[in-house]
């Protein structure tokens, strides 16, 4: 601030006095969020750390354990293979949101009038909130009374109604059909503004120089959309790494505790077996692996970006 | 949110009627709430205290009533699932009852295994509301078409072997049906099948797992037989309460295993089925029955005025008046004294149910929601691995071990 000050023109002028209000006015100016995120971050974070060094029962006094919860839970079978589970359905999930909504958002980035209509229509299911989609989709896939059962009894495919979540493939297959049919829309909207961002007198220039579509979209497209590539991968690799509704209501974590998520072995320590310490503490790991991963894949960013 | 705005309501109203006329709030789980608010209604009709009752969702129950407990935001008293009353006992958070049941005239008529779960350290914390009594139900015509005689159900063998019979009678017919897919349900249907047989899954003081019992091992396998043989009903391993009444009602089911209250619920919405009950067998023989349902209970440290209020709504609803319309609402009265009075209108094949309760149990556990109501808790486990995947022995060693470590974190 005294480097303003020396300068300055004209020393007499009073600068400090014009400044004070200013700064004055942009800490009244941030104190509500900065109340929002204490409130309702940092405070719940802390309660939540605080929480983790404890052994906390629903009923009952909290006992101090210290780091008791977290040498249990580098021991618990259970967490780690939620993860392993959790991981394993990001990378599926992931792969195949990015399948459909790529040609999805090549489809519908035409001039034409149509393709306004059909943008509106594979968006549509991002708006409806997953513990609904996910009802949806269990009375869908009810084999007694349900939709796809009768249509695939009626069609002749099958011989007797499909049971999908009573093993683990098809379950898992049919929590990613319905994350898919419910996602893809929100993603092909995300690539749609990256491809759109592509100037057409470089797609012109690379034509006029003899690239084939091919080698236009792979060389010119796909490296010029970038950004936008990156942002739907981590937003996806987010939410997939956080799934709970879809297999809390579809699968219900069976068969066999074989589609337990990550978030969904937090609910079920923190709320059916009321350990809240310990399902704090979880939250805590889970958040240290959200945070790896996210720095890596913004790493990947910057190295490529790095060469530029 | 409901019970939330309810609670303010009813706060609210407290502080502004005159100190002259109590009012208590009573929580209790939706499925009883139709029950106790008629009761209540009746109460309040010839009293000047007022009772108010607030419903919950059933899974919702601990949670709520946990956090109200340590918020300081407790009603009054609570109607709970019997299940639960070692749990809130043992944490200290339950008002001692024991004068005051004691000194009821028909003490020893009360459904014994409602004061037992509500016992904790010699001390009685519970009256019972509504109990109900698991049985089979079975399809009368579905059993003689297939040539069955009734008195084969008397053993789990002879279950089984009438399944796979009346499982012949077509391509959409199965002999056996039960509620696979969730872990209250099979306490409420297949335990009894291990009581009978005189063994259990926990110690007396549900301090110790006893998983691995001879009972257990034959149940488990009989089960597996009639999965395997197709005899069971497919929506079994996944479907809920209401397809398995849905399929036993449109004729797809001979045997369902079920509970009390379906007497009167065929007789109401489902007219045209002839049905019997039955108790529940062991392997080999012998019967018992789960008895659910719900205690009244005081919350601790409530004013005496209020307390008094609660205790003499009880005295009212153990009264024969409305102990019938507890039976009409709910199948069986609390009282187990006064079966003429209580059925005197009612369907016959209540008594089956009404005989058993006498000799009900329920398991003493501090742990239930962890143990047996989680769905990917251990009991859950046991039944999918033994029964879908025919891995009897497997189950077993698996649900022993993560029973012990429950136990061992979870006993007071």
């Amino acid at each position: 601030m005294s480097e303003t000050a020396e300068a300055g023109p004209s020393p007499e002028e009073p600068p400090v006095v014009t400044r004070e209000p200013h700064q004055w006015l942009g800490a009244a100016l941030i104190t509500p969020s900065l109340l929002f995120i204490g409130l309702l971050f940092l405070l719940p974070m802390g309660m939540t750390v605080w929480m983790s060094f404890h052994n906390w029962p629903l009923l009952g006094e909290p006992r101090f354990i210290g780091l008791e919860n977290f040498s249990e839970l580098m021991g618990d079978r259970r967490f780690w293979s939620s993860i392993r589970f959790t991981a394993l359905y990001t990378v599926l999930v992931t792969s195949a949101i990015f399948l459909v909504a790529f040609p999805l958002a090549l489809l519908v980035d035409r001039p034409l009038r149509i393709a306004g209509f059909f943008r509106t229509i594979y968006f549509m299911p991002v708006v409806i909130g997953f513990g609904a989609a996910a009802t949806l989709w269990t009375w869908l896939l009810n084999p007694d009374n349900g939709v796809f059962a009768e249509l695939l009894l009626r069609s002749g495919l099958v011989d007797a109604a499909p049971r999908p979540t009573e093993s683990f493939w098809p379950a898992l297959i049919v929590v990613i059909l319905m994350v898919v049919w419910k996602q893809a829309g929100f993603t092909m909207v995300i690539l749609l503004t990256g491809l759109q961002s592509v100037p057409d007198d470089v797609t012109e220039a690379a034509k006029i120089d003899g690239a084939g579509p091919l080698a236009r979209f792979v060389r010119v497209t796909l490296p010029l959309m970038r950004n936008s590539i990156i942002l739907a991968l981590v937003l996806n690799v987010t939410w997939s790494m956080l799934a709970f509704d879809q297999f809390f209501i579809i699968t219900q974590g069976g068969p066999r505790n074989s589609t337990v998520t990550a978030v969904f072995s937090i609910y079920l320590q923190s709320f059916s077996s009321y350990r809240l310490g310990y399902g704090s503490a979880m939250s805590l790991v889970l958040l240290v692996i959200l945070v790896a991963i996210s720095a890596m894949q913004m790493a990947i960013v910057n190295f490529r970006k790095a060469p530029e | 949110m409901k019970a939330v705005s309810l609670i303010s309501l009813a706060a609210l109203s407290v502080a502004t009627t005159a100190a002259s006329a109590e009012e208590v709030s009573i929580w209790v789980r939706t499925s009883t709430a139709p029950i106790l608010e008629e009761l209540a209604s009746r109460y309040n009709e010839s009293h000047d205290d007022t009772i108010d009752v607030v419903p919950v969702v059933a899974e919702q129950m601990v949670p709520k009533l946990g956090a109200a407990l340590a918020g300081g935001a407790a009603p009054a008293a609570v109607a709970m699932d019997l299940i639960y009353m070692p749990t809130f006992a043992a944490a200290g958070m339950l008002e001692d009852m024991t004068g005051f049941i004691d000194s009821l005239p028909y003490a020893d008529a009360l459904s014994p295994s409602h004061i037992r779960l509500g016992t904790y350290e010699g001390k009685k914390y519970g009256v019972p509301l509504t109990p109900d009594a698991s049985v089979i139900v079975y399809n009368t015509d579905m059993l003689a078409e297939a040539g069955v005689d009734p008195a084969s159900l008397e053993t789990l063998e002879g279950i089984k072997d009438a399944a796979i019979e009346i499982s012949a009678l077509g391509d959409d017919t199965y002999g056996f049906m039960y509620v696979g897919n969730s872990g209250s349900w099979m306490v409420y249907d297949f335990m009894p099948h291990i009581w009978a047989a005189g063994d259990d899954i926990l110690s007396e003081d549900g301090r110790t797992q006893t998983v691995d019992t001879p009972a257990m091992r034959e149940t488990l396998q009989l089960y597996a037989d009639m999965w395997a043989a197709g005899a069971t009903h497919p929506t079994t391993r996944s479907g809920n309460g209401n397809a398995a009444v849905e399929a036993f009602a449109s004729g797809q089911v001979g045997i369902l295993m079920s509970g009390s209250y379906i007497v009167n619920l065929l007789t109401a919405n489902y007219p045209d089925v002839a049905f019997n009950i039955a108790p529940i067998p062991g392997p080999d023989g012998g019967r018992a029955t789960f008895a659910g349902g719900d205690d009244v209970t005081m919350v601790k440290g409530i004013s005496d005025e209020k307390k008094a209020l609660v205790e003499d709504f009880i005295t009212f609803y153990l009264q024969p008046e409305q102990q019938v319309l507890i039976t009409e609402m709910s199948g069986m009265p609390s009282r187990t004294d006064i079966a003429d009075v209580a059925y005197a209108d009612f369907d016959e094949r209540n008594l089956i149910a009404y005989d058993v309760l006498k000799s009900g149990r329920t398991p003493y556990t501090y742990a239930n929601d962890e143990l047996f109501v989680s769905l990917t808790g251990p009991w859950l486990e046991m039944l999918e691995t033994g029964i879908f995947d025919g891995d009897v022995d497997g189950a077993i060693e698996t649900a022993s071990d993560r029973f012990e470590q429950i136990l061992k974190r979870t006993n007071p």
